[in-house]
């Protein structure tokens, strides 16, 4: 704890004078809004908004003496059907004074609580136009709402949704930011799917007694813990130990996906240990580029190399480390690409580390294109719209252009700009070229098609007629981190979580062809463990990628796929027989025979095998490596840099996860192995890795 | 000459009565007296002498246009943390996308130790630290400990419950004894 006196200190540091043409600059500045008001005063007096404010007041007070807030799953599904409601109810009472609410935000925004809340003002249209130049702070959304009465409306709809998009941020200015989303809830508890004529039907029988929660009240600030932690995160266990003589075999879809690193550097870098489900080991462990020995030829997709080594973190047990290397595609080899992006541009994305990164990073993606690659882009918000037919990327400036006109404005309607960006990859189709949509998104997809499962099913069909698909996700506060993953995995892509300008590089310029040209799809590992060697495994990781034994030989199962220059690492942790290690007991009564050991292959530790497809290839190819002891180093130290830096990572994971299996092993060993093992690090990803270390065990405490 | 004495020693209330009824005068008063208020809270905030600038013009703006809608209550200055802090957060918003990337080096750098971030100055250090915290933290210390408000006054500038006040500065405490350890400091 900082203490008072060390506090104290702060009212002592010297603040350097404002210089004297700032001022006056800002004298003249107000001045001219003080004289701008002083015209417009006598448009005052309308007393409605008083009325509906106190009402609005008086209700959430009730909200809250019923205890509906009492556990924060319930607020976070009824707070925002909440301010929809009132936006509605709002709109009802007073439908031509919309203008006039942008008032009511900016004002009361800036004022304390005690204060009676300004009356709505009758605004002239032109007076309207004028705040909206003032006032641009306000989120794009609200300054569209704000057209809106000078047409008549479009449609109840139209302005529910706007209004909606509008309270939320007013209440950000008074409050920490709340993602303005309230539409994505309405999909996501089921209530309502379709466009909000029905929405406003509906809405009073289901939340009659519910109001809106007043911009300016002091609750805001006690709903925020909830409303930041609206990820939606897949929860899953970390994979138990099993013993080999009962269930020898292991089966799991590779994943190169590198989300859940950025997701966790992201955490820890605003000073939280992450939620333990956003830790995916594996993603942490092939987020970093290793240098494991690849293939000689195109023919042969990847190479693997087995190694066996002891375990840092447990003297009784050994680590078996199976090194994926891609091959990597020679840039004149490179095949005609053709890219659809699809991009989110809700009013959610309307944050500087959305919309604006999204911009910079395909403005990275484009400057990597050949001149014979298609691009075409497609938005999705209220409803799908075609930014950029397929173009050249000989025509740069063009995409650019394109790029650079995106705002964020609506809610997300992902089915039909999912359906648009498929129906345009098709129309540029290129026979034995890479066709994948790129979707870019915070998470939202929230009108229509916003069942998990649909969605799957959608992009397998699609997948099919071999146009495949990635995901990027931005922004924090609402990624739907399971529907990315859900997508990418099925649509045979990559999931890539984008926190920075850097981040952006890495993905899309660096791993430009990792991203975009697939050597080898539904790659599955199965290894079976030899019960005479070894008499426990663990899988570190991989806990969503897990595979059905049989699912091994059947080509119908979709699994991961390798890119260009892809390295995929996967670590067991085995205990020999007889190490003392073990944590199951031995049967008591009998034993599975073990009929598979034989003279010959008792020496094994375990047999590796390898399942894929050439990306036009319908049938799988096989490739087995047993493990020896002759894949096996005596001591950690004798491991190559690379495979310590992997097993640190590996080990970093688990402890962000509160594994059992590290909990003895200190944030401080982590250190000292990834310090020794960080190698040449040309982009400087390993010294991150060791300062994020430093953070968890910072944040961390003594864990 | 006796007119501009008579004003320069009027209370905050007369003036803003009187910039209510459309005294620009009685306004210009207000803002000269109040600007070097609002630049320090401003340059406290985000710890820049040019966007602290910026901000107090944007907050003469806000009062240009919001001061007739002022009704009285507590102190003026009461309403002026609030409107600037406000107005601090929407300019930071505003500009997080060009700073994203300065800050987050910085904030990487502070960590590490690498770069030194003008630390030699305890004080500074502490108030880079502060300006880490999460915005109503950073608003909680700000009030409290930079501007020496009690706890209630605190919460009535940030429109909170005083219990809610002396939460954030708990937290605060915790969160800056994190930070300021992995910056070198305590």
């Amino acid at each position: 704890m900082v203490d008072d006196n060390q506090l104290k200190r702060l009212r002592d540091a010297a603040v350097p004078a404002p210089g004297k043409s700032e001022k006056a600059r800002a004298f003249e500045a107000a001045m001219r809004a003080y004289d701008q008001e002083n015209i417009s005063a006598a448009a005052q007096g309308s007393v409605g908004g008083l009325r509906l404010t106190e009402r609005a007041q008086k209700l959430w007070s009730e909200i809250m003496q019923k205890k509906l807030f009492a556990t924060p799953a319930i607020a976070g599904l009824v707070a925002l059907p909440i301010a929809g409601y009132a936006t509605f109810h709002l709109l009802g009472e007073q439908p031509s004074k919309f203008g006039g609410d942008q008032k009511i935000t900016e004002t009361l925004a800036d004022k304390p609580a005690t204060l009676k809340p300004a009356e709505p003002k009758p605004a002239p249209t032109e007076l309207a136009k004028d705040k909206k130049a003032d006032a641009d702070v306000e989120s794009r959304d609200a300054a569209d709402a704000l057209v809106a009465p000078t047409s008549p409306p479009k449609s109840e709809s139209a302005e529910a949704g706007g209004a909606a998009q509008q309270t939320a941020p007013a209440r950000g200015v008074v409050a920490e930011p709340a993602p303005p989303a309230p539409t994505g809830e309405f999909a996501l508890d089921g209530t309502v799917n379709a466009p909000s004529t029905s929405r406003a039907a509906r809405m009073p029988a289901a939340e009659s007694k519910l109001i809106a929660p007043q911009p300016t009240m002091a609750p805001a600030d006690q709903i925020v813990p909830q409303e930041e932690n609206r990820d939606r995160v897949q929860d899953f266990k970390t994979n138990p130990v099993h013993a080999a003589l009962e269930d020898p075999v292991s089966t799991f879809s590779i994943d190169v996906d590198t989300a859940s690193y950025s997701f966790v550097r992201g955490s820890l870098k605003q000073g939280y240990l992450p939620q333990a489900d956003t830790v995916r080991v594996e993603e942490m462990i092939n987020y970093f580029p290793y240098d494991w020995k690849g293939p000689d030829a195109a023919s042969t997709p990847f190479n693997s190399t087995v190694s066996v080594m002891p375990t840092p973190w447990n003297s009784h047990t050994k680590l078996m480390h199976v090194a994926i290397k891609g091959f990597d595609v020679k840039p004149t080899e490179e095949p005609k690409a053709n890219l659809v992006f699809l991009i989110d541009v809700s009013g959610s994305m309307n944050e500087p580390d959305k919309l604006p990164l999204l911009q910079s990073a395909f403005r990275l993606l484009v400057n990597k294109l050949k001149p014979d690659d298609t691009v075409s882009i497609v938005t999705y918000a209220g409803d799908a719209g075609t930014v950029l037919m397929p173009t050249k990327g000989s025509e740069k400036d063009k995409i650019l252009a394109a790029i650079d006109s995106l705002r964020p404005g609506g809610s997300t309607a992902g089915e039909a700009g999912i359906k648009e960006a498929y129906r345009l990859a098709q129309q540029s189709f290129v026979k034995d070229g890479v066709n994948r949509v790129m979707l870019a998104t915070d998470g939202d997809f929230n009108v229509g098609q916003s069942d998990d499962d649909d969605l799957k099913r959608l992009i397998e069909q699609e997948r099919k007629t071999g146009v495949f698909l990635s995901v990027f996700g931005f922004g924090r506060g609402n990624l739907n981190d399971q529907m990315m993953q859900t997508i990418a995995q099925n649509g045979n892509g990559t999931a890539a979580y984008i926190d920075t300008l850097a981040e952006a590089e890495k993905v899309l310029v660096e791993g430009a062809s990792s991203t975009l040209f697939t050597i080898a799809k539904d790659v599955k590992i199965q290894v079976e463990f030899n019960p005479s060697k070894v008499s426990e495994y663990r899988l570190i990781g991989y806990e969503t990628r897990a595979l059905n034994r049989e699912d091994f030989n059947n080509d119908r199962v979709d699994a991961g796929d390798i890119g260009s220059g892809h390295s995929v690492t996967a670590i067991y942790e085995i205990t020999p027989k007889g190490s003392g290690g073990e944590q199951i007991d031995p049967l008591r009564y009998g034993q599975a025979s073990v009929d598979n050991g034989g003279v010959a292959n008792a020496g094994e530790y375990a047999f590796v095998k390898i399942r894929y497809k050439l990306p036009n290839e319908d049938a799988s190819k096989l490739i087995t490596t047993p493990v020896t002891s002759a894949n096996e180093v005596a001591s950690f130290d004798q491991a190559s840099t690379d495979q310590r830096f992997s097993v640190a990572v590996a080990a970093f994971g688990q402890k962000l996860r509160d594994e059992d299996a590290t909990a003895k092993f200190g944030y401080d060993k982590i250190m000292e192995i990834a310090t020794a093992a960080r190698g040449a690090d040309p982009f400087g990803y390993r010294s991150e890795f060791l300062s994020l270390v430093r953070l968890a065990s910072a944040l961390g405490g003594n864990r | 000459m006796a007119m501009m004495l008579d004003e320069s020693e009027a209370s905050d209330a007369d003036l803003i009565g009187r910039a209510k009824g459309g005294d620009r005068r009685a306004f210009g008063t207000l803002l000269e007296r109040h600007y070097d208020f609002v630049y320090r809270t401003a340059y406290r905030w985000c710890g820049r002498k040019a966007d602290a600038e910026d901000i107090a013009q944007e907050v003469c703006v806000r009062l240009g246009k919001a001061i007739r809608d002022y009704r009285g209550g507590g102190a003026f200055t009461t309403w002026l943390y609030s409107v600037t802090m406000n107005a601090a957060r929407d300019m930071m918003r505003k500009t997080a996308r060009e700073t994203v990337k300065t800050d987050a080096y910085g904030v990487h750098a502070l960590i590490s130790g690498e770069a030194s971030v003008e630390s030699e100055d305890p004080t500074e250090a502490l108030w880079a630290a502060v300006r880490q915290l999460p915005d109503k933290q950073r608003d909680a210390v700000l009030l409290v400990y930079g501007e020496g408000l009690s706890h209630a006054a605190a919460a009535e500038a940030m429109a909170i419950s005083e219990t809610t006040v002396s939460w954030h500065i708990h937290e605060a405490k915790k969160r800056l004894k994190t930070l300021m350890r992995s910056a070198g400091e305590v």
